[in-house]
């Protein structure tokens, strides 16, 4: 299984730029996503072949968080694909741009499911660092000048970050001497002899490494731009899949401090900056005139929120998975629709668009449901996740920090709602209507539905997922 | 021995710090490269040889040859020959050097003094190559030279994990080295694209995204 996910990335993305045939790319690109989610359910359910043994399996195995990220990635993969066609033929790309780019994005997938997958920290760094090399590529893909100084500053920003962290991991290895090792189970089996002084510096490293690629604040920076310069399907893909892959490494690393007994140092850290990252989207998000540029912003807030979540300790994992989830689906979906609207209006300002729904109904409505969906209102599952990390503020015994949380929520929905608002209602110019392609709609419209299952009427496998992973730390 | 290469390292990112030359910043670049190749060498007390073949072709290979020849190529053919007025002046940065390395010292004496195991002079000077790394890409403005200044902060974290007993396994290892060659030849098709698109290679340049 695990030598599938890994290998068949790369022999498809052969197969696609020696076939030069846009059917076969139009096809592995839909089917690559597909024997994901299909690896993911049977993973889920205990069946597992091991094709290449050996040496492979010490470095790269499943656990239960693992198949949460893997399931979540696979969903995003797949809307982001089913929308990359309809991204191929409203650009009039060529045979060569379509192989390269899926190519580009297979290997990107594979770099993800490395980090995902890896049991060794070490390891887990070389995979976030592949992930920043190989969707590099994809931000330049349009190779206008904006995209080319946002692809520069995402790359070096993310490096110097990354390179940061692997200070940390140094530091680390020099407090874990007495056992020598950097596999993640020997980590948390001799957390306790690790030197504390060591620990704490080695994750306030990791902290900022990998904080850089998961965008939390201060070090947001490359975020917006790269977010709002890459096509829309990989803006969909950085958003729901990249941040959160980086978000398991830290994850992890998290879990040596919990084993070491030393939370009570990250959950400080991360507290603060959670906080920091929602006070800075809130500021931004009320004066943004771009609308791509504002969700990306929107993804910093829910990092924010989900480092709140780690922060609160064994009730406010569980919210923060949730939410994780809950957060990439609809951002896939408000990058892929945001994707249509700048195919409709031709305009990346907010002030420039408007009567989307005049315009086109059907792009619309999913702007908004999605809209009602990354605000967490009652039927979909952002608001139970909101819900229980309040919660969780309370059973931590600091629930005079609520009270700043909800401002600052209320100031980013009131600040997203507002430009949304405008930009779907009002009167258009020429009042032809408009009705896209039925790949432009359909990825959205089945993480709408993924969405609204989660929320009503939770399924039970569902649910035991969401446990299993929240398990993993405690 | 060891211990003068060490000093010769420290020293090297003194003349980058003086020095106003992009050339001369590969020459440093190319020179470090040799004296981690010689420190790995020196170093020698395993038995595990792949792991020592494979740390010499990195240093030696990698490090001194393939990226300072790459390097060098890149500015001949771009014509770029040396490093604009910087934001804080040479004055001024010189004492800030000064000031990295009494820093460094002193971790480098904390170190040997709480018995942490790791080999002082190592741990201090990499301290500080990686430290004056990062406050010569704040304060420079060519963007070749903040591909430089970032090959210095990798060769500071080098040293770092050469002050550690702990040895990676090879496959980690390929990996970083992997991850670190395609690093700095996308920052050089980067580099080659934005001379072109934008017509010149100062950051400051680059201030089209923001809100």
């Amino acid at each position: 299984m695990v030598s599938i996910l890994l290998f068949l990335p790369a022999v498809l993305g052969l197969i696609v730029l020696l076939s030069k045939n846009k059917i076969v790319t139009r096809i592995s690109l839909i089917i690559l996503p597909l024997i994901y989610s299909a690896i993911a359910v049977l993973e889920w359910f205990g069946v597992n072949w091991i094709i290449l043994p050996g040496w492979l399996n010490i470095y790269f195995k499943f656990d239960s968080i693992g198949i949460l990220f893997l399931a979540v990635l696979s969903i995003v993969f797949l809307a982001s694909s089913i929308y990359s066609i309809f991204y191929f033929d409203e650009h009039n790309y060529s045979v060569q741009q379509e192989t390269t780019y899926s190519s580009t994005m297979f290997l990107f997938a594979a770099a993800m499911v490395g980090v995902i997958l890896s049991t060794h920290l070490a390891l887990t760094w070389v995979f976030i660092e592949a992930t920043t090399l190989t969707s590099a590529l994809l931000i330049y893909f349009e190779k206008k000048k904006s995209s080319l100084e946002a692809a520069w500053k995402y790359i070096y920003i993310c490096s110097i970050g990354i390179t940061l962290a692997f200070v940390g991991i140094i530091v680390l290895s020099i407090g874990s001497r007495s056992f020598n090792s950097l596999f993640f189970s020997d980590l948390y089996l001799h957390a306790a002899e690790i030197n504390p002084f060591w620990l704490q510096i080695s994750f306030a490293f990791i902290l900022v490494g990998f904080g850089t690629k998961i965008g939390i604040a201060p070090i947001h920076a490359w975020l917006p731009d790269a977010h709002s310069e890459a096509p829309s399907p990989v803006s969909a893909m950085l958003s729901g899949t990249l941040l959160n892959t980086a978000f398991l490494g830290l994850l992890r690393v998290q879990g040596i401090m919990i084993h070491a007994n030393e939370e009570s140092f990250s959950n400080f850290l991360m507290l603060i900056t959670g906080f920091l990252s929602l006070l800075i989207s809130a500021v931004f998000m009320l004066q943004i005139k771009n609308y791509k540029r504002m969700l990306a912003y929107s993804s910093i807030e829910n990092m924010g929120i989900l480092f709140i979540g780690i922060a609160l300790g064994k009730p406010g994992i569980f919210a923060a998975m949730i939410l994780l989830v809950a957060h990439s689906l609809s951002k896939t979906s408000l990058f892929l629709t945001s994707g249509n609207i700048l195919h409709l209006f031709k305009s990346k300002k907010i002030e420039n668009v408007q009567g989307l729904l005049k315009k086109d109904s059907l792009t619309g409505w999913i702007w908004l449901i999605s809209l009602l969906s990354i605000s967490g209102l009652p039927p979909f599952p952002a608001f139970i996740a909101k819900f229980l990390i309040v919660k969780a503020f309370f059973a931590a015994g600091l629930a005079w920090l609520a009270v700043p949380f909800f401002i600052l929520l209320a100031v980013i929905v009131y600040g997203m709602g507002s430009a949304f608002f405008k930009m779907s209602f009002g009167e258009i110019e020429n009042g032809n209507k408009l009705r896209l392609n039925f790949s432009a709609y359909a990825g959205q419209i089945i993480l709408l539905f993924l969405l609204l299952m989660i929320g009503t009427n939770l399924p039970y496998v569902v649910l035991n997922l969401l446990k299993n992973a929240a398990g993993f730390l405690y | 021995m060891s211990n003068i290469l060490i000093i010769l390292l420290g020293t090297s990112i003194l003349y980058v710090f003086a020095a106003s030359r992009i050339e001369s910043y590969i020459k440093t670049l190319a020179f470090q490269g040799l004296i981690l190749f010689l420190l790995v060498i020196l170093d020698i007390k395993e038995i595990n040889w792949l792991n020592i073949a494979f740390l010499a072709v990195e240093t030696l290979v990698v490090k001194a040859i393939v990226i300072p020849f790459f390097l060098l190529r890149v500015i001949r053919k771009n014509e770029i020959g040396r490093e604009v007025e910087p934001y804080i002046s040479q004055f001024y940065s010189m004492l800030i050097a000064s000031g990295i390395f009494i820093l460094g010292f002193v971790v480098a004496f904390w170190s040997a003094k709480i018995g942490s195991g790791v080999k002082p002079l190592y741990f201090g000077v990499s301290i500080v190559l990686i430290v004056a790394s990062l406050f010569l890409i704040v304060n420079r403005k060519r963007i070749i030279t903040h591909i430089l200044c970032y090959m210095i902060l990798e060769n500071g974290i080098f040293l770092l994990s050469l002050s550690v007993a702990n040895e990676m396994p090879l496959l980690v290892n390929l990996g970083v080295l992997l991850d670190l060659f395609v690093g700095v030849y996308l920052f050089v098709i980067f580099f080659n694209k934005i001379q072109e698109m934008f017509d010149g290679s100062h950051i400051d340049i680059l201030t089209e995204l923001k809100d």
